[in-house]
């Protein structure tokens, strides 16, 4: 029994999931932290493809996915991953990469060591841990600051060190939660498009906002969450027309309200509109895409000048309430 | 790619190794990135560094020889010694009567002569045999004078101008005939008990029980509660392994920064001392084993104290406010095991079984030890003060604090199995507290 002082050769005494069977599996799962309901009685299946976890902050969105990194351990139900409770079989891990919302990292470590490191709790070797840590921080975009300290990095590319860490491991289920929060445009577009990435090449991702365009600009699959409890389940664009058939109102600022209202009035899509202040016209419509396209045509044609454009209700808040019945 | 089939210990220990070694080499390099860690170990070594330099100051100091048989006085004034005197037959009273008068004369001793003439000589670390010898002839010149009798033989063992040494209750006393090794000399004496008091104390106190509480405390009881806290625990958690090597790792890297630590420390101590301390040689070879005795004790204290610390830690964010109290308990038993180490109510401590390893390892390397002290105890002395006032003493210079941090292997009398039956007692602590730690942690929620 001597240490494998040369860490050589491949890993052995791989795991084996059980086959055909959902890569996530809840059945009935209810957290409570004391009285605060944080997931309510969610059941759901979910097993390749990229999957868009969509909810308000408090949602339950992170008590989720800390079920499924085994932080945290469901109050009632059952949670499978690949067929194995993993609050008490830590081996689905093998398969399984995890992006927390924490932003911490061991900021002393270069990203290569970082990533590196957390290989080998993999099973993998030095070498092997150093060659497939070079790979996924190449596929994100970091090869060129590797070697450099993470306590330097930008927010942007933190979560693209954390990202890559998941990736360390090839495996089939990737979770990531709020990985876009706080990121510059061109750092959501670049983890934008790895998350795509992976979903083409055929794993399963679970991929949390708070944000619906960008869970939109991802993936077609959604999840919604609200108080704990799971609201809708499917394709974006079903829960879209959805929306798209209950009233719309998009609100202008202008310093002539009511006429052009009025030229408003006399458009098909339009079926009401009012004044809530001066300077300020709420149009209302039951087909906001065709509108949004006339927009800016019946703008310039009025020759008002227009200051402001905004959807009060093309928000999470205002579709959630809508799901939930209080729509206005 | 062909490979051949491997045992199953193989696969098993290497694929253990890789994740063993990654989270020991995490746990290490985060060590070395903690200024904490560099402030704790920097207090430890000030600590040893000042406390050898009162050693090297204490050895370098003199204690004055004292005539403990008040032999070197010329009673009479004819400028002969007394000692010379009483052993050539001559009066020590009469300045008419002294060797100076015989054919040929003798020449008069000097006083320096008759201080410091007597020495403890003795061989055999056995209760009962007979030890000594009358290096100044004080005694044996009685033997001529009167033939065996009382006089010379007060401990009754039909040999005359012996001692041997006797149990009293649970202390060893010297049975002596008169005169026999009664004038020894005060400095060798006092270094020597000295220098094991500092060995002994300095290891028990300074080593054992300070550096073996404190440095686990500073730097065992946030392995798991700093990751919690800084959130950087999942990293470590959502990965195929299990929570229990996760501890136990965490506890690798702590023992290979740490264990060599002490190691370090009392080899440097031990070499300075060795070199420092009295020695009929260049260097007191046989303390290197009180010194090794003292960082294995150390050793294995940080580890119990370390795997008691981080399963507090572990269990609740305020859990180091029952460390407070745990060290104040465990202060009042390490410093009952040294004083008073009969009392068994410290055996419900873990400091006190670090205390029996350091004994057992002196009683081994300096098996004469009890007898020392109980020649010390038997040889009485009158010094001069400063201020001309005569001090009466019971016992040798340096007696009192070699008898108060010296203690004899008193759970089963055999030096080695005091030693293993007190690693076997940490050990087993340091694993049911790993035990605790890792049940609950296993089923602990990581928010």
């Amino acid at each position: 029994m001597m240490p494998d002082v040369a860490q050589s050769g491949p890993a052995t005494g791989e795991w084996k999931p059980q086959p055909e069977v959902p890569a996530v599996m809840l059945d009935h799962v209810s957290k409570w932290y004391g009285n605060i309901i944080g997931m309510n009685d969610v059941s759901l299946a979910i097993s390749g493809g990229v999957t868009g976890l969509l909810g308000p902050n408090g949602a339950g969105k992170s008590t989720l996915f800390k079920i499924l990194a085994g932080k945290l351990r469901p109050s009632q139900g059952t949670v499978r991953l690949f067929g194995t409770d993993p609050w008490k079989n830590a081996a689905p891990y093998s398969r399984i990469g995890y992006v927390s919302e924490n932003d911490s990292l061991y900021d002393w470590m270069t990203a290569l060591e970082f990533v590196t490191t957390l290989a080998r709790l993999y099973g993998y070797t030095r070498d092997e841990a150093r060659v497939k840590a070079e790979q996924v921080l190449e596929f994100v975009d970091l090869k060129d600051v590797m070697n450099k300290e993470i306590g330097k990095f930008s927010k942007g590319m933190r979560q693209r060190v954390k990202i890559a860490h998941a990736l360390v491991n090839d495996p089939e289920l990737i979770i990531l939660d709020e990985p876009l929060q706080g990121c510059d445009p061109l750092a959501r577009t670049t983890i934008m498009n790895v998350i795509r990435e992976l979903g083409a090449m055929g794993r399963t991702v679970i991929v949390s906002s708070h944000i619906l365009e960008e869970i939109e600009r991802i993936t077609e699959q959604i999840v919604i969450l609200n108080h704990g409890r799971l609201l809708a389940l499917g394709n974006v664009h079903a829960i879209r027309d959805m929306l798209d058939a209950h009233p719309h109102s998009i609100a202008l600022s202008t310093d002539r309200p009511r006429e052009l209202g009025k030229v408003f009035l006399d458009h098909e899509e339009v079926f009401g509109v009012h004044f809530p202040e001066d300077g300020k016209l709420i149009i209302r419509t039951h087909n906001l895409g065709a509108l949004h396209a006339d927009l800016p045509k019946i703008i310039t044609d009025s020759g008002f000048s227009v200051t402001a454009i905004d959807n009060p209700d093309d928000n999470l808040e205002s579709i959630l309430s809508y799901l939930t019945g209080g729509g206005n | 790619m062909e490979s051949k089939p491997r045992p199953l210990y193989d696969k098993v220990w290497s694929k253990l190794d890789r994740k063993a070694t990654a989270i020991l080499e995490l746990t290490l390099r985060q060590y070395r990135t903690r200024l904490s860690t560099w402030a704790v170990l920097s207090v430890g070594i000030i600590l040893v560094l000042i406390t050898v330099l009162f050693y090297v100051e204490a050895m370098n100091s003199e204690i004055p020889a004292v005539d403990n048989d008040g032999d070197s006085v010329d009673s009479d004034g004819d400028g002969y010694p007394d000692g010379q005197e009483n052993l050539l037959g001559t009066s020590i009273n009469n300045a008419e009567s002294h060797p100076g008068l015989f054919d040929p004369p003798i020449p008069p001793d000097s006083t320096e002569d008759w201080i410091n003439e007597d020495g403890y000589d003795f061989s055999s670390p056995n209760l009962g045999d007979s030890q000594g010898y009358d290096d100044d002839g004080d005694c044996r010149v009685k033997i001529g004078e009167v033939g065996w009798s009382s006089w010379v033989d007060e401990n009754r063992n039909y040999i005359s101008c012996d001692y041997f040494f006797e149990m009293q209750g649970v202390d060893i006393e010297v049975d002596s005939d008169p005169n026999v090794d009664e004038d020894p000399d005060e400095d060798a004496f006092f270094k020597e008990t000295l220098h094991r008091s500092f060995v002994l104390g300095f290891g028990k106190i300074g080593f054992v029980f300070v550096l073996g509480i404190f440095i686990p405390l500073f730097l065992a009881s946030g392995l798991i509660r700093d990751e919690i806290s800084d959130g950087t625990l999942h990293y470590l958690v959502a990965k195929p392994i299990s929570r229990t090597e996760i501890l136990l790792y965490r506890l690798l890297g702590y023992i290979a920064l740490v264990w060599p630590y002490f190691f370090a420390l009392a080899a440097f101590t031990g070499i300075i001392t060795g070199f420092m301390g009295p020695s009929s040689g260049f260097f007191r070879f046989q303390d290197l084993l009180v010194w090794f005795g003292i960082a294995l004790a150390a050793c294995l204290l940080s580890l119990t104290y370390a795997t008691l610390f981080m399963t507090m830690g572990t269990i609740h964010k305020y859990g180091m406010v029952a460390a407070i109290v745990i060290g104040v308990w465990e202060f009042a038993m390490a410093m009952l095991s040294i004083f008073e180490p009969e009392a068994t109510v410290s055996r419900i401590s873990i400091s006190h079984w670090g205390m029996v390893i350091v004994d057992g390892f002196s009683n081994m390397a300096w098996p004469d030890s009890q007898y020392l002290i109980a020649l010390g105890e038997s040889t009485s002395q009158y010094t001069d003060s400063p201020w001309g006032e005569r001090i009466y003493s019971d016992q040798m210079p340096g007696t009192e604090p070699f008898s108060n941090f010296y203690h004899t292997t008193f759970l089963t009398g055999n030096p080695l199995q005091d030693v293993v039956i007190s690693c076997g007692v940490l050990i087993s602590m340091a694993i049911i507290m790993l035990m605790i730690a890792q049940s609950i942690f296993k089923n602990q929620e990581i928010d």
